[in-house]
Parts: C-alpha cells; sequence; structure tokens
C-alpha cells in the first residue's frame, strides 16, 4: 500500500516528495485552482489598489472536525472572511495553512477540502497560497487549520473598536449561541430536540451593503469565543463607554435555549460563527437593521441595547423581569452544573 | 419541560405584580436565606435583588455542592488522579475547584487522565471501555445526585464492572439546615427551599427542622417567578406572625417526595458525618457506602497520604454561608479572590455567593 493507494494520510504526504505532489496536485489545486494558486510559487504574488489594507489570522482546532450544518473546513474559511470583514474591509484573498494528523481518513481530509473551495466561491474569496504539514500519530487532532487573509476598505471606512458613543444602538445580527451549543453536543454526544446547528456563514456581502449603503458605522465586530457578552465587554473597554442590553430583545432559538437551561450556560457567553454587532448611531439604527435583516444570514437580527455613558467598561443586562445585572466578561470555560 | 410552559415563569407582568405586592406588604426587616446555589443563581441573572424593597435582605446559604467540598475531598480527587492507571470522572463545575493545592483541571493539564462527565452513568461506561484501569467518580452533590450515584453503583455491582469506584463526598440538606440555625449569631426569618433536592426528598424531610426552630420556609422553583412568589410567601408569613412549611413547586415536589429514589439511595449508603468546607464537620449530613459496596470505595482503595491542610486565612465563606456575612464584607473580596484566583468555596463555583456577587454585580 503506498500513499498513492492508501485511504488514509500518511507521513509520505507531507515528506515533501511525490507524494506531497500528488495531494497537492490531485486533491488540493483543482478545488482551489486560481490564477495565483495555479503559479504553484512559494507565495502568492497579487497587485493591490492603493488605500488601506486589513490583514487577519486565525487558526481552527475545532473538535468534532465535522458538526451539524458544517465541518473545520468552512468554518476556518469563514472565519478569516468575518475577521477581516469585521475590519471594514473587503476580504480579497486567504491562505490556508492544513496541519494534519498521521492517519486522518482520505475522505475526511476530501470533504473538508471541498467545504473550504465552497466556503470561499459564496464569501467571493480566492485561496491563493498554502501550505501542508502531515505529524505523526497523537501529535495533532486530525487536523488543523490556519487561515490568513488580506482586504481592501473601501475610502471613508472607519469602524473600530474604540468608536462605541453614548447613544449608539447595538445591534446583533441573529440568535445567540448557535454554533457553541451545536459543538457542544456533538463533542458530548447529546442528543436534543430541535436543529442544533452551526450558524457558520461567511457576513462580508453583508458588511458591504452596511457600509456602502453611506449608513455610519462605528463598531463592527463578529462576537466568537466568548459569545455577545464577552465581545461587548471588549468594546465597552476600548471605546471607554457603558452599555445596556435588554434581555426581552436578546434573540436565540429555543432549542439552543433549551440546552443553555438544561446545562447552566449563559448563551451571552457562547460561541458564534456567523453573527455580527454592530454598533450605529441612533438615526441610522432602523436603517442598518432593516438591511441586516434583508442578507440571508440576517434575517434575525435585532436591536439588543444601547451605548451609554454610565459606568464606563461595564456592560449591564435589563432582566426580562424588570431586573438589572453586570454581564461581566467570561471568566475561564463555563462548565456545565452539577444539578 | 417545553420553553412555552417555562416562558410562562418568566412573564413580566407576573413577575411585576408579584414585586407590586412584596413591596406594598413587606413592613418588617427581613433576612431571607436561598440555601440552594441555583436559587443564588438565578436570583442574580435575573437581577431580582434590586427589584426587591429595602426592607428584604436575601442571603446565600451552604446549598452549593461544589462550594462546600471540603478541601481535603478536592486534596483527595487530585491524588486519585495522580495514581497510575486510573481515570478520574468528574461532574463539570468540579474542574476548577482548589484543594489546598492543585484543580482537577490542574492535574488534566499536567498530564492526568481527568474526564468531565455529564451523568455518573457515562463513569460506568467509561470504566466497561478500559478494563485495564480504574475508573473513578467524585460523588458530589445533595439529595439531586446521590441516587443517581447509587444506581450507578447498583449498576456497576450487577453487571461486575468493579474497575468503578467512587470517591464519597455526597451531602444532605437538612441537617445542614439544622446545624445552621442552632449555630450562634445565625438570624434568618425564612427559607427558600431548594426545589431540586426537594424533588427526592419531599416536603417531609424539613418538618422536624421546621418543627424545631419555627423559621418561616417556603420550597420553590428556579424560575424568576417562583422565587418571587416564594418571597412573597415568605413575607407573609413574616407579616401575620404565623410560620410555616410550605410547598410552592408543587408541579415537581410531592409531600412524600421520591421514595423510590430514596429508597436506591439508602440501599447503597448509610448517613455519616461531613466535613462541609467554610463550615466545618456536620454530624450525619453526608452518605458513606455500605459494607456491602465497600469494593466500590475509592478512598479503601488507594494510599493517599492526605495531610489536614487549614482553611485560607482570612476567608470568610464559612460566615457567607451563614448568612452572617455578605461576600463584600470578606477583606479577601475582589482583591486577591476572584473567579479566575478563587481562595475560598463561594468563589470556586459559578454558583458560590461570592462568584454570583463578582459575576453578576
Amino acid at each position: 500500500m503506498n500513499a498513492e493507494t492508501n485511504n488514509t494520510i500518511l507521513l509520505d504526504h507531507g515528506a515533501g516528495g511525490k507524494a506531497s505532489h500528488a495531494l497537492f496536485s490531485k486533491m488540493i489545486l483543482p478545488l482551489f485552482s486560481n490564477e495565483y494558486l495555479d503559479m504553484g510559487d512559494d507565495g502568492a504574488v497579487y497587485s493591490v489598489p492603493a488605500g488601506r489594507m486589513a490583514f487577519s489570522t486565525d487558526s481552527y482546532v475545532v473538535d468534532p472536525i465535522f458538526f451539524n450544518g458544517g465541518n473545520i473546513g468552512d468554518l476556518a474559511v469563514n472565519g478569516t472572511v468575518n475577521d477581516i470583514a469585521m475590519c471594514g474591509a473587503i476580504p480579497l484573498y486567504i491562505s490556508v495553512g492544513l496541519i494534519i494528523e498521521e492517519g486522518l481518513p482520505i475522505n475526511d481530509f476530501q470533504e473538508i477540502i471541498k467545504s473550504m473551495a465552497t466556503a470561499a466561491d459564496r464569501a467571493g474569496v480566492k485561496i491563493v497560497t498554502g501550505d501542508t504539514k502531515v505529524v505523526p500519530r497523537g501529535k495533532a487532532d486530525k487536523i488543523f487549520i490556519n487561515t490568513s487573509g488580506v482586504g481592501m476598505i473601501p475610502e471613508g471606512v472607519n469602524v473600530s473598536g474604540s468608536r462605541a458613543l453614548p447613544g449608539d444602538k447595538i445591534i446583533l445580527s441573529g440568535t445567540m449561541a448557535d454554533h457553541g451549543i451545536a459543538i457542544l453536543t456533538a463533542r458530548e454526544g447529546l442528543t436534543f430536540d430541535g436543529d442544533l446547528k452551526t450558524d457558520s456563514a461567511p457576513l462580508n456581502h453583508m458588511v458591504k451593503m452596511i457600509l456602502s449603503s453611506g449608513c455610519e458605522v462605528h463598531v463592527l465586530r463578529d462576537p466568537t469565543r466568548g459569545g455577545v457578552g464577552t465581545t461587548l465587554n471588549e468594546i465597552a473597554s476600548q471605546s471607554g463607554v457603558g452599555m445596556t442590553l435588554f434581555e426581552k430583545d436578546l434573540p436565540i432559538k429555543k432549542p439552543v435555549n433549551g440546552v443553555c437551561e438544561l446545562l447552566g450556560f449563559d448563551p451571552l457567553y457562547i460561541a458564534n460563527e456567523g453573527k455580527l454587532l454592530a454598533i450605529v448611531p441612533e438615526k441610522q439604527a432602523s436603517k442598518v437593521l432593516d438591511l441586516i435583516k434583508a442578507d440571508t444570514f440576517g434575517k434575525n437580527a435585532a436591536i439588543i441595547g444601547e451605548v451609554t455613558d454610565q459606568r464606563p467598561g461595564k456592560v449591564f443586562l435589563e432582566t426580562a423581569i424588570g431586573g438589572q445585572r453586570l454581564v461581566d466578561m467570561l471568566t475561564g470555560e463555563q462548565l456545565p452544573r452539577i444539578c | 419541560m417545553g420553553l412555552t410552559y417555562l416562558e410562562k415563569f418568566r412573564d413580566p407582568s407576573l413577575a411585576k405584580n408579584l414585586v407590586t405586592a412584596i413591596h406594598k406588604e413587606s413592613r418588617l426587616t427581613l433576612r431571607l436565606m436561598e440555601v440552594c446555589g441555583t436559587h443564588t443563581m438565578a436570583i442574580f441573572r435575573h437581577g431580582i435583588r434590586n427589584i426587591l424593597p429595602e426592607t428584604i435582605t436575601l442571603l446565600s446559604g451552604p446549598g452549593c455542592p461544589v462550594c462546600v467540598t471540603a478541601q481535603k475531598d478536592i486534596d483527595a480527587f487530585v491524588a486519585v488522579s495522580r495514581q497510575p492507571d486510573v481515570i478520574v470522572t468528574t461532574f463539570g463545575d468540579l474542574m476548577r475547584v482548589p484543594g489546598s493545592g492543585t484543580t482537577l483541571a490542574g492535574q488534566k493539564g499536567a498530564g492526568a487522565d481527568v474526564r468531565m462527565v455529564y451523568s455518573v452513568f457515562d463513569a460506568v461506561t467509561i470504566a466497561r471501555q478500559n478494563p485495564e484501569k480504574q475508573v473513578v467518580f467524585c460523588a458530589v452533590g445533595f439529595e439531586t445526585t446521590i441516587p443517581t450515584i447509587a444506581a450507578a453503583v447498583l449498576m456497576a455491582a450487577k453487571e461486575k464492572v468493579t474497575n468503578f469506584s467512587i470517591y464519597g463526598a455526597n451531602k444532605l440538606t437538612p441537617p445542614a439546615l439544622a446545624a445552621l440555625m442552632t449555630t450562634p449569631g445565625v438570624s434568618i426569618d425564612g427559607f427558600i427551599l431548594p426545589g431540586h433536592v426537594s424533588v427526592i426528598t419531599g416536603v417531609d424531610a424539613y418538618r422536624s427542622v421546621f418543627e424545631t426552630h419555627k423559621v418561616p420556609s417556603v420550597i420553590t422553583g428556579f424560575e424568576p417567578i417562583d422565587i418571587l412568589h416564594a418571597v412573597l410567601m415568605l413575607v407573609r408569613q413574616n407579616e401575620s406572625g404565623v410560620p410555616a412549611l410550605e410547598n410552592a413547586y408543587p408541579r415537581a415536589v410531592r409531600e412524600s417526595g421520591n421514595p423510590k429514589a430514596r429508597e436506591v439511595m439508602h440501599q447503597v449508603f448509610t448517613v455519616g458525618d461531613a466535613a462541609w468546607r467554610g463550615i466545618g464537620l456536620i454530624k450525619n449530613s453526608g452518605m458513606e457506602l455500605k459494607p456491602d459496596f465497600k469494593a466500590f470505595d475509592a478512598g479503601a482503595q488507594f494510599e493517599l497520604n492526605l495531610t489536614d491542610v487549614a482553611e485560607p486565612k482570612g476567608c470568610a465563606c464559612g460566615e457567607i454561608l451563614m448568612g452572617l456575612k455578605t461576600p463584600v464584607a470578606c477583606a479577601l473580596y475582589k482583591k486577591v479572590c476572584t473567579p479566575m484566583t478563587p481562595v475560598g468555596p463561594c468563589m470556586v463555583s459559578s454558583e458560590g455567593a461570592c462568584a454570583a456577587y463578582y459575576n453578576y454585580g
């Protein structure tokens, strides 16, 4: 059995020889093909227009690598596309670094690569350079992926976590905690009623639509690890403002909320992979909300709170029953409760 | 329970009516104690403290199972995880609880095989899958979890899963209430009694404590409407001067509780003394495996050589758990004691009073 005919990834596939070449030319290149990658050079060479560029990187080590609604491949592409978009940029080119554990089934690898190609097409970005390494069994967990990317920021766009102002409205582009709960239930083999599916999605088209509408946008951020609560704490701290959220307005799917209730998790701290927070001046809020709702991935968007000049750096929640509580930054990982 | 049903217990207009009634009827200054950690969390999460009148102070009691697990028991769990060919299984919120040294999470990082489980039965499954290893379950929690732990021991005994054992640190609620009421300086005008524990114990389990101390007591659930309803009932009992033991959670709690669950519990365990973190030894407040099930006692299987280490100086958790102090009155609170660097039991679990104060403000 050699690397050509074997049905799992072998160390040979990362050795830089014929097997490596075959993996790239037969499995990866046909799916990722574009004028830059096809050159076969050590890096991508491309022209860029004058202006400001955004550059972002992220690594993906999710377990399990396949979950309801996606896999580590499309997650890795969408994640970096979104990070670039949250800088107010239009993502153009991304790189892919693959670290594969010896023994990964070829079929799994192919499925991951296919989904990366599909995600890149959907986002309108090109995978222009990359690298593949294979490590001995036990030295990695199936597959790790790093994606980095660049995008150009249109003239006049200036979004940053430090630009939230008192009076601004906080918009969330859809339901909270979908991704984190999908991953948790898949990882732990927990079965619940309801469709617990990742929300992994590219948000660059939504961002482009908002920014090209002429609406003023102060902050864009995708609330991934740490969820909406932690992300808003970061922004409150960066901008030196306070925030008030309204529990009654927080969008969450009932099955997701049900799992959170059962395990004692606060959905405000659970990861999202296809949602954005937009902080915009009050006079623009309803227009931006309508634009987000018009997007495929923004149908359940809602204004969830406002920026205040009270208690800078703190985020508070007005509870549904009229109480108030602090939404602090998440401390460590949320752990399921005993009872 | 469906979410639509659940939503009725979070209805803002119903909550408003209850809050209005509490404000209207509350004249006496009252110190009410929620015994259960899940109640503590719910009170903070729904912002209940700041919608109650100034006459009412809510205190957190010794009802967070993780918080009251003795430092020595945590040290034992950690020591077991250091043994060769052992898999330690635990409920999630025990992972970060410090003993006198490290935590189970720290041990996992150092290479020990520590696994988080959602049910004690998962631990039995892990034992079946790993016959060459000893699988030890860290048995913590109150009456809510004890029957399932007992059922797992029975299952392991029946199926001859001989590599499964438990390190017992379970505790009982009514003896803790009795101990609390006989502690000098403790002054409580009403107990909000735990809903889930009472599903097992029933109302009857609290009767002797109530008859002895005549403290207004209401069993309730964990939704905001449940808690506000219980507060109103306790206000009315105090205002009328007629203390009672009432059940405001009849959708889940019966007078006699769940006799079958208790039968399973007592088939495997017998009552013994237990050390409570921050409080000390409370007579007849723990559970020990009966002689027939000693083969499942991890404590008897390993030479752990544990030493007693004094609890941290300056920590007021003992007084907080008994309602003698609030977290903000502790000299260590937020200074050296935080959720990331917890010193005492009330900060180690998200359900602890100090953690709830810290996280929810």
